[in-house]
């Protein structure tokens, strides 16, 4: 894959973030080399994206990525259709804030959606400034407006410490009146609207654009649980320089802490889905079931996750490191939402073997770009994909509406469980699912026959024997039988996480799984993984039922792809 | 410029007569001048003095002065961190108050059914509720009887000797009432001497420690895996870099920040946040908060949904609420206190026990006893 460069923008300002890791090939980060292309990166990969002519002042474009060929103003007819706030309150009168102070004073001048929140995030926040004075940090702000005791209705994303009327500014603004968000970029002098959730699922756009990120239509924080890794909170501050002008930046003294924005945005995502569902569900038909089921059966995006201990703070004789359970399993979806009564603790690592780990495999925080490097892992380490929120939350509301059975959801989650992200044997059930509209009643027994009539003539640890074993169990007994499985397999893992060679494997696992994710455009920054010296052409590795790692098939890849 | 004339009680609670807030300055006094001046050298190395904090009774307020709030998550994280599952982590944070530890507690109320129709949380630290008792033990049997039961009895909260039990059958448990802290940890001395040595700014090597958890590893002042510890710390530490004077702000106090009910649904299409009351503690200093359901809804707490899961447990609202505290800052850039270049080393004890930094002595001047030394030991300092 080779980098995105401006060529799309067309003489236009580069009013985009600077995705640093796209302007790289996806080599896993390891190895020196690669074919730099210089610049900032545009949100949407060169030959993909709309061209953006000359645009005008005081008006909205429409340039949906995969669909317009060009940004064009939108119609009349097309404007009114927008119901969100940010529409309500300055396009539809004819305003263009053409920063986020603009956008920030005009929501308070017209009242609309008061209760405002900030944030910041920066890949590069942990690092002590004096330590990398070259660094481009790449600080950002999110902030969100609500209606007052409400879940927000705006979220904006713009640059922190660049110059307001020059950085990105693109907001995510949630139309009540429609039920989906709609998704706008400034690009002086004018604003583009880049889509609409439902855009994130539509095949043209699906993966293009700022659906590359917003991959199901909804809004994403990366890094959504504790500790947050990359947001400031109460975990972790980023670091500034004592004189460094954000300080000055009234917005900066608003920042609160990330574990506020992860209750908004677990509420965010759970709003579009109940709309969605409601949607594509109405008349008790599923319009595409695979739409659906593909963030049941593979990896439509991830989160990511770490432990809670700083990285350079671990001592060899120190506290043993609690792996963060997405690692290990699906432990949100299986154990939290379907409620499997596992009993284990979760697996701990000798602080020893970590550190051992960091200097055999050379961890580094290394950004190209700026020629940045420094020894040593992620700030808050172990750092590693799970499982998506909004998978899971698909999932959950799914079952929560009877749209397909808690054990179908569990039977295909305990296919290949160790593996909780990337998963090609689950990924393979994909092909048992209709696309055309089916009956919601009958939508799980179809696929679920289809599997389990496929099951019989292929080999018994086929992820489709696997899946209709599962699926014989009794109502009754598959919550204590999955559980058995994860209470055997974590004792196992723990067991062998002790040993060097054990831990050594879960490293090569971590970085595999990292590999899979830096392939992804939701990798926006060279400094959100750490890199090892691990080939970035080594085979893929899976973990197996019985806490041992091997190689397995390439990833398969989702993102943007209808089945 | 100002000096504080006395400390004033948590939330500004009215419950003490003149005499009750006398002993309470006297105690807040002592202790923030107990915390400035740090544990005896000769037992604890490298954490005295700690001159950037200051007694705001003492030292003036200078007119620079800047107010910082620093929160955190109600809901324990050590339970988290050992935690597989949110089932696992919500029943063992139900379980025992003892491990309610980041300055929140909470009983749980249950009908018949099971279904919880009452969560009480407070955040009221046990020290003034010794002042109280001890001064005023009418009003705080009454208060236990407000906010507990009815059926509360002088005999239930005071032991033979006449002192003030903390630990009392209608304050140990999460499911016969929350009146007031008693996790060994969450007391308002753990709170002063924390943010006391957060003062001091360590350079180590030559490098100067700025994270939470190098700061709390380096200068040994609470429980690393606490939310809010460390942060505290971190916060604190990052105001005392800019060479400033800082101390709480009065009243000094835990307070809840706030309950958040995003995500949340009731059966009526109500305001989840509707049913979430202060209930003691001024505006901006609450410290004693109820979620219920009024009887007329007709529904109950285990009724309302959060992200499509009933309340089940008391630590399903704890995951959304926040605690806070605030320091105030002042004389910024003018301090000249040199950073400690070596961590806190604890000299081995040769002989006798240990002494505590927050025992009772604060109320002797009224000839009140506080609580038993064990109660007293306040600090959360790990060995």
């Amino acid at each position: 894959m080779t980098g995105p460069t401006p060529d799309g923008m067309r003489g236009q300002p580069p009013e985009r973030r600077r995705a640093t890791a796209w302007a790289w090939p996806s080599d896993g980060g390891g190895r020196a080399g690669g074919s730099y292309a210089p610049g900032l990166t545009a949100a949407v990969p060169a030959g993909q994206g709309p061209a953006m002519p000359d645009l005008a002042a005081g008006r909205l474009y429409r340039a949906v990525s995969g669909v317009d060929g060009e940004a064009r103003p939108m119609a009349d007819a097309e404007r009114a259709e927008l119901h969100d706030p940010l529409a309500e309150v300055f396009f539809r009168h004819g305003r263009f804030p053409m920063s986020s102070r603009e956008l920030l004073a005009g929501l308070d001048g017209a009242g609309a959606v008061p209760e405002q929140s900030v944030f910041l995030v920066s890949e590069s926040g942990q690092l002590p400034p004096p330590a990398a004075p070259g660094l481009h940090r790449d600080i950002r702000y999110a902030i969100t407006r609500a209606e007052r005791g409400r879940i927000p209705d705006l979220l904006i994303s713009t640059g922190a410490n660049s110059d307001p009327d020059t950085t990105f500014l693109q907001v995510a603004a949630w139309d009540a009146q429609a039920g989906h968000f709609n998704y706008y970029m400034r690009i002086r002098p004018a604003w583009v609207w880049t889509g609409d959730s439902w855009s994130a699922l539509a095949p043209a756009s699906r993966g293009h654009g700022c659906f590359d990120s917003h991959v199901n239509g909804s809004v994403v924080m990366k890094e959504l649980k504790q500790p947050w890794i990359h947001w400031q909170s109460m975990a972790a501050t980023i670091r500034l320089a004592p004189d460094d002008p954000l300080r000055g930046d009234p917005l900066y003294g608003q920042v609160a802490g990330a574990e506020q924005l992860e209750t908004t945005v677990k509420a965010l995502v759970g709003r579009w889905t109940d709309a969605r569902l409601a949607k594509v569900t109405a008349g008790g038909t599923v319009d595409r079931p695979d739409h659906l089921l593909r963030q049941l059966f593979t990896s439509t995006t991830v989160n990511l996750t770490s432990t809670s201990v700083q990285s350079a703070t671990v001592r060899a004789d120190g506290d043993d490191l609690v792996l963060p359970i997405g690692f290990w399993l699906n432990g949100d979806a299986l154990l939290d939402d379907l409620g499997l009564p596992v009993a284990s603790a979760p697996p701990r690592v000798p602080a020893a073997l970590y550190l051992g780990s960091l200097s055999r495999f050379g961890f580094r925080m290394q950004e190209r770009t700026s020629g940045f490097s420094q020894p040593g892992d992620t700030f808050f380490a172990f750092l590693v994909p799970e499982a998506a929120r909004e998978d899971n939350d698909v999932v959950h509301r799914m079952v929560l509406a009877g749209i397909v059975p808690a054990k179908f959801a569990a039977a295909a989650l305990m296919v290949d469980f160790p593996n909780p992200v990337y998963s090609t044997d689950r990924a393979r059930l994909m092909a048992y699912v209709p696309t055309a509209p089916t009956p919601a009643a009958a939508l799980a027994d179809s696929v679920a026959d289809a599997i389990t009539t496929a099951a019989r003539g292929l080999p018994q640890d086929s992820p489709e024997a696997r899946f209709a074993e599962h699926w014989a169990l009794a109502d009754d007994a598959w919550p204590t039988a999955f559980a058995a499985r994860v209470d055997t397999y974590l004792g196992r893992a723990a067991a062998r996480t002790g040993t060097p060679e054990g831990f050594d494997d879960l490293t090569r696992l971590a970085e595999s799984r990292r590999r899979d994710f830096r392939s992804r455009k939701l990798n926006e920054f060279e400094l959100t993984l750490p890199v090892t010296d691990i080939p970035a052409d080594a085979p893929r590795l899976r973990m197996n039922e019985d806490a041992t790692v091997t190689t397995t098939a390439p990833a398969p890849v989702t993102q943007g792809a209808t089945p | 410029m100002s000096t504080l004339d006395a400390y004033g009680p948590p939330g500004r609670l009215t419950d003490l007569d003149d005499v009750g807030l006398k002993a309470w300055n006297v105690f807040l006094s002592d202790s923030v001048d107990g915390a400035v001046k740090g544990p005896d050298p000769a037992k604890v190395r490298n954490d005295s003095p700690r001159p950037q904090f200051y007694n705001l009774t003492r030292a003036q307020t200078a007119s620079d002065a800047t107010e910082a709030t620093v929160t955190w998550a109600a809901f324990p994280r050590r339970i988290k961190l050992d935690s597989l599952s949110d089932a696992q982590r919500w029943q063992r944070a139900d379980a025992s108050r003892d491990v309610q530890d980041e300055y929140c507690e909470w009983s749980v109320t249950r009908d018949d059914a099971g279904r919880i129709i009452r969560v009480t949380f407070t955040c009221e630290g046990p020290e003034y509720w010794d002042v109280l008792a001890q001064t005023s033990p009418e009003t705080a049997l009454r208060l236990y009887q407000q906010h507990v039961s009815p059926q509360v009895r002088k005999a239930d909260l005071f032991g033979l000797d006449g002192r003030y039990q903390r630990r009392n059958r209608w304050n140990d448990s999460t499911t016969q009432g929350a009146m007031h802290l008693i996790q060994p940890s969450n007391t308002l001395g753990a709170e002063i001497e924390l943010a006391a040595a957060a003062t001091i700014r360590r350079v180590i090597d030559g490098q100067e420690l700025v994270t939470a958890q190098e700061l709390i590893a380096c200068s040994k002042y609470g429980v690393a895996e606490r939310h809010s510890d460390p942060h505290i710390g971190e916060v604190v530490n990052t105001v005392a870099r800019q060479a400033a004077d800082l101390s709480l702000t009065d009243p000094v106090g835990l307070y809840f920040n706030g309950l958040s009910t995003e995500g949340w649904l009731t059966p009526d299409s109500s305001d989840p946040q509707s049913y979430w009351r202060y209930v003691r503690g001024e505006q901006n200093h609450p410290v004693r908060a109820v979620y219920e359901v009024p009887a007329d809804r007709h529904f109950t707490v285990s009724d309302i949904t959060i992200g499509g899961k009933p309340i089940r447990f008391g630590a399903q609202i704890a995951d959304f609420i926040t605690i806070k505290l605030s320091a105030v800052a002042c004389r910024i850039g003018d301090s000249t206190v040199q950073p400690q270049t070596a961590c806190v080393e604890l000299v081995p004890a040769t002989a006798g026990p240990a002494t505590s930094a927050f025992a009772a002595s604060a109320f002797s001047p009224y000839g009140y006893v506080g609580a038993g030394s064990a109660e007293a030991a306040a600090t959360t300092r790990r060995a």
